[in-house]
């Protein structure tokens, strides 16, 4: 997981008026900034298809356990 | 059943029902990695517009998402006036109307926060990410901390682009 580069983000949350909370920084140290960077490569077309298909695999494996405990 | 959000998009977009996509669905245009089952959009209270919300849903089966079934609701343009905030489950998937958010206000207070991106095909109205993070942080839920932690680390790496 890439490492959050801490006191750039707050600068950069403080510039759009945020104050930077001590629960959601501490939350943020699980967040992986890989998955970020690749999507801010994609465009939001790419992004809304990707999370569609990936919704369909959700459901798809969501029956696919359904029909294995027999329900 | 899976949201077919591109059906939805496309459904809103072709009846020219004016509504900002807020929520998940927002985040993912921001290029969040976290899934969202549902679509959220504020909509704009005028008479037209919830006219052409009720008849651009009409043929999808609108019904209150977990209200037990046969109740007398149509989701028509009468009822939207009545009411506010809806969530609903429709053939399309399950999407919220929302007059109103908390951090956030009502469509008009929402529109110069938004861009316009273009999606399946259509332009639609987003919510920009610093108003997305306003409106989560006001509504100060704590299954939204994780997804807050998430929308401030992209804003952060977006920045540094």
């Amino acid at each position: 997981m890439a490492q959050s580069d801490g006191p750039d983000d707050q600068a950069i949350l403080r510039r759009f008026g945020f104050e930077p909370d001590p629960v959601i920084e501490a939350y943020k140290k699980d967040v992986d900034r890989s998955l970020l960077r690749q999507n801010l490569m994609r465009s939001p077309d790419e992004r809304w298809a990707n999370l569609a298909a990936a919704v369909r695999l959700a459901e798809e494996m969501r029956r696919a356990g359904a029909r294995s405990r027999g329900d | 059943m899976a949201t077919d959000f591109g059906g939805l998009t496309s459904v809103l977009a072709d009846n020219g029902v004016e509504v900002i996509v807020i929520g998940g669905l927002a985040a993912q245009a921001h290029g969040s990695a976290r899934l969202t089952q549902d679509a959220d959009f504020v909509y704009r209270r005028s008479p037209e517009n919830m006219e052409r919300l009720a008849t651009a849903l009409a043929s999808y089966r609108p019904y209150l998402r977990g209200a037990p079934p046969g109740l007398p609701f149509a989701f028509d343009a009468e009822t939207i006036r009545r009411g506010l905030n809806f969530t609903l489950t429709t053939t399309l998937g399950d999407v919220d109307f929302l007059g109103e958010i908390v951090g956030g206000g009502k469509y008009e207070d929402l529109e110069p926060h938004t861009s316009a991106l273009s999606v399946f095909g259509r332009e639609v109205l987003v919510i920009d990410l610093p108003a997305l993070i306003r409106a989560k942080r006001a509504a100060g839920r704590p299954k939204d901390l994780e997804a807050i932690a998430e929308l401030e680390a992209l804003l952060a790496e977006r920045e540094r682009i």
